[in-house]
């Protein structure tokens, strides 16, 4: 399973770009945590009170380089800093508190897209020109190129707002407490139904598209002629020899579009006051919360990139024929 | 999933919105203004007097029951409530007082009353009574002291840094002291086992679910959970009222000011002459169209404002006739006049048909307004268009809010539409705006405007001995306004409350006027609003 020093390179790169992109892209941004934190006291705020905040959080206000260095050490000792939206939390516990709700949202929007995508892929391949595959690839590519918000609004204002069937906030329902049981888990399992299915249309489609052309060209495959030929049964050759070995460039796609899901994420919890790290993000940067913002960014790159490497790692098991060494 | 779900029927729950939030923090520190749970002022720390606005800023005394200034204006008094004690059953004495007043003395970051510009010393010469000692004569300061929190000693004296402590568990003197519950979701805060005035007080706990912003409140509402908010509903009758006409109401009557305030020292010198010069404020007033703006760009919330002394609508017991009249002329939307009236003075055209000042100078601006606030963008689209009507040449600008405050405070603006903050009597947000010390100071001052004239009756009324006297002085600047017409008022913003007669009932509604009916933590009137509900049978 050992990967190419030439991939490693690629990610410790990316991961060092990444670093120097989340320090300087908040920044770029007109105005300072500072001016926002004064801001929000209006004009309550005395100029002595103006004074003091400045010098409390005076680091914001050094120079470039000095911050830079202070942000490298920082990250060194994971250490990201203290909120300046929610002073004085430090930004692991802001991120701590939401990473969890995003993570449970991407990856079961994932799994549930994964199941009905390459299902109906496999299916539209299987009988491909039919009715099936007529109607289902299309409106495929019709999921893909909806924005994930226009999606949220009209199921929040179907579901949530007319017919009140679903809520309409919240991770879970705010008068219960978190605890393993059952009434708990029923509601954050309610609570994410609309946020999922809101990410999820991109997804099945992304996943129904890639995996019924890899289906096709497998279709044409020795090994499944054979496996018709044995008399296996229809469902037998299409799971058990054709779907299987077309499942591979579904994975590479799904690394692919990691990023894309979380982008949909942050819309998607904006809409549905989620609790989760989009909606953090969102009011960081309006609070031009840097740190908060620094943070969320890093976490995110690492995300992607341990994804991808984690699909490198398990195309390897999967498919023989790239592993190092024996190629 | 709904918010007030049907639990312990025998305690009465009042669900509130006061902040829009992503995530509730823990944080009940009085002095930690963008930080504090905005339910920590009134509901945990009860303030000494509240000046009732609508009640001509009469006194309303909480934990103070008297204040008096000594002969000289030079120290005030407080006399404290008797047998007042913290929600832990200790005392609260002047010293605590004595102890919080020095604590902002000492600590600027905590002054979140400005203490620090007016006080000298404090006394406590029984366990009763506070002596401030003032540095200059003001006999404004009762007012400024309105958003005072008193805090416990035993508490905070060993509290090292009073802005980061987080105040989680509040030993405080209001209602509302015991936070019972808190999540990231929501939080109750209930009842104080030993408050003073327990006898009024119908509701036992607050709860406050976090809301992130009005498009949620929208969703929210058809649930019917939440008893006292204050939020911007567009159509609010079909909106909010329709989903239960029995018992969803709503009063929003007009609050401060909105007006357009030039920068008197602008770096342009073809737009700081036509500013300071008075026919051209006049021919900017005639150019508003503040109809359209109430109307097409406040959804019909707003109330036009057409007194050129800017006098918002609630202080009317303060009026002055006087000031009216003649001036108000100049509130009317009048495109022609306003040509005819810059003809006259020489402010001729140039090729491109704009205005230049009668010095030639060019005349060019744009007027900033924060990016996001959509009907205040469309009230200066309204203003801009009707300006390029009579030959000026402005334009609209959107900056973010941040960076909107900044150009106010350095003053690298133009012309801005701003509200200013008002006290509960008029004066402090004339003083404010218009006093050539408070100039570019904050960001309800942006127009630097100096007129010693005006200095002066500022400077006499915070000398004043009595409410006579003041008034007089009020009479005063407000004629000075109207004559000068300093800044040029549009309309008055809409107070936004809104309020369900389901669970409670004794809500101030516009049939019975008495108080500001707001629950945001600028309001101090919410605290005895709140210990006028009682819980429906």
């Amino acid at each position: 399973m050992r990967l190419s020093r030439r991939r490693l390179t690629v990610y410790c790169v990316a991961f060092l770009f990444a670093i120097v992109m989340n320090f300087a892209v908040p920044r770029l941004m007109p105005g300072s945590p500072v001016d926002s934190m004064i801001a929000q006291l209006g004009p309550r705020a005395t100029p002595a009170a103006v004074e003091a905040i400045k010098a409390r959080f005076g680091a914001i206000e050094q120079p470039i380089w000095q911050q830079f260095a202070d942000y490298v050490v920082g990250l060194a000792h994971f250490d990201l800093g203290v909120s300046v939206k929610y002073y004085p939390q430090t930004v692991l516990e802001v991120l701590g508190r939401s990473a969890g709700w995003t993570a449970f949202l991407v990856v079961t929007a994932i799994v549930f897209s994964l199941c009905v995508g390459v299902l109906l892929g496999a299916i539209a391949a299987w009988r491909r020109g039919g009715r099936f595959d007529s109607f289902v690839s299309p409106f495929s590519v019709v999921m893909i190129a909806v924005p994930p918000v226009i999606i949220a609004l009209a199921t929040l204002f179907t579901f949530g707002v007319t017919l009140r069937l679903l809520p309409v906030g919240y991770a879970y329902d705010p008068s219960l407490d978190p605890g393993l049981n059952f009434t708990f888990f029923g509601s954050v399992f309610l609570h994410a139904i609309m946020p999922v299915l809101t990410l999820s249309p991109y997804l099945i489609g992304e996943f129904q598209t890639t995996m019924r052309s890899s289906m096709i060209s497998v279709l044409g495959e020795d090994y499944v002629t054979m496996g018709r030929a044995k008399g296996l049964s229809e469902a037998a050759v299409m799971f058990g020899y054709a779907a299987r070995n077309a499942m591979l460039p579904v994975l590479t796609n799904l690394a692919l579009m990691l990023g894309a899901v979380f982008g949909g994420s942050i819309v998607t919890e904006i809409v549905f006051n989620y609790p989760g790290l989009g909606l953090t993000l969102y009011t960081a940067s309006v609070a031009r919360d840097y740190p908060v913002i620094q943070g969320q960014l890093l976490l995110m790159t690492i995300a992607t990139l341990g994804a991808n490497l984690l699909v490198d790692i398990i195309y390897g098991v999967v498919d023989p024929r790239i592993r190092e060494g024996r190629a | 999933m709904m918010i007030g779900a049907a639990e312990a029927r025998a305690e009465s729950v009042l669900t509130m919105h006061i902040e829009e939030q992503t995530s509730w923090v823990q944080n009940f520190n009085p002095f930690d203004l963008g930080g504090r749970r905005q339910s920590t002022m009134d509901f945990v720390y009860e303030p000494l007097v509240i000046f009732n606005d609508y009640d001509g800023g009469k006194p309303v005394f909480r934990l103070a029951t008297a204040y008096k200034f000594a002969d000289d204006l030079k120290s005030i008094t407080y006399t404290l409530r008797d047998g007042v004690k913290w929600s832990d059953g200790k005392p609260l004495t002047s010293a605590d007082m004595k102890f919080t007043l020095e604590m902002m003395l000492k600590n600027p970051a905590v002054d979140t009353v400005g203490v620090g510009e007016t006080v000298a010393s404090v006394e406590a010469p029984s366990p009763t009574e506070v002596k401030i000692n003032l540095k200059d004569v003001d006999t404004h300061f009762p007012e400024s002291l309105a958003d005072f929190p008193v805090v416990p000693e035993h508490i905070w004296k060993d509290v090292k840094d009073p802005l980061a402590f987080k105040n989680e568990t509040p030993v405080g003197s209001g209602p509302m002291t015991e936070i019972r519950r808190f999540t990231p979701q929501v939080y109750e805060q209930c009842r104080n086992p030993n408050y003073w005035d327990a006898a009024t007080l119908k509701v036992d706990c607050l709860k406050l679910p976090q809301i992130s912003g009005n498009d949620q409140m929208l969703a929210l509402l058809p649930e019917g959970a939440i008893d006292w908010f204050g939020s911007f509903l567009p159509q609010i009758d079909k909106t909010y009222v329709g989903l239960d006409a029995e018992h969803n109401g709503y009063w929003q009557p007009p609050a401060e000011t909105v007006a357009f305030q030039m920068n008197f020292k602008s770096s342009s010198p073809g737009n700081a002459e036509a500013f300071n010069d008075m026919t051209f404020r006049r021919a900017f007033s005639l150019a508003m169209d503040r109809t359209a703006m109430v109307d097409i760009a406040g959804f019909g919330y707003p109330v036009v404002n057409n007194h050129a002394s800017g006098l918002p609508p609630r202080f009317d017991s303060w009026r002055n006739k006087a000031a009216e009249g003649a001036q108000d002329e100049w509130l009317a939307y009048d495109i022609d006049k306003a040509n005819k009236l810059l003809d006259d003075a020489g402010y001729k055209k140039d090729g491109e048909g704009f205005r230049t000042t009668t010095s030639g100078k060019p005349i060019a601006f744009p007027i900033i307004v924060p990016n996001g606030w959509t009907d205040w963008i469309d009230a200066v689209q309204i203003a801009a268009e009707g300006l390029r009507k009579i030959g000026v040449n402005a334009s609209v600008a959107t900056p973010e809010y941040e960076q909107w405050q900044k150009q106010i405070l350095d003053g690298s603006f133009e012309a801005v539409m701003n509200s200013r903050a008002d006290g509960p009597t008029p004066f402090r947000g004339y003083f404010q705006s218009l006093s050539t010390g408070f100039g570019g100071r904050i960001t309800s001052a942006p127009s630097r405007y100096s007129n010693p004239d005006l200095d002066k009756v500022f400077d006499d009324y915070r000398r004043a001995a009595t409410d006579e006297e003041r008034k007089k002085l009020f009479d005063q600047v407000q004629v000075i306004v109207a004559d000068n017409l300093p800044v040029v008022p549009v309309f008055n913003g809409p107070t936004w409350y809104q309020y369900s007669t389901k669970r409670f009932t004794g809500w101030v509604t516009k049939d019975e006027p008495v108080m500001n009916p707001e629950d945001h933590d600028n309001n101090r009137m919410r605290l005895v609003h709140l210990l006028r509900l009682k819980p429906v049978q």
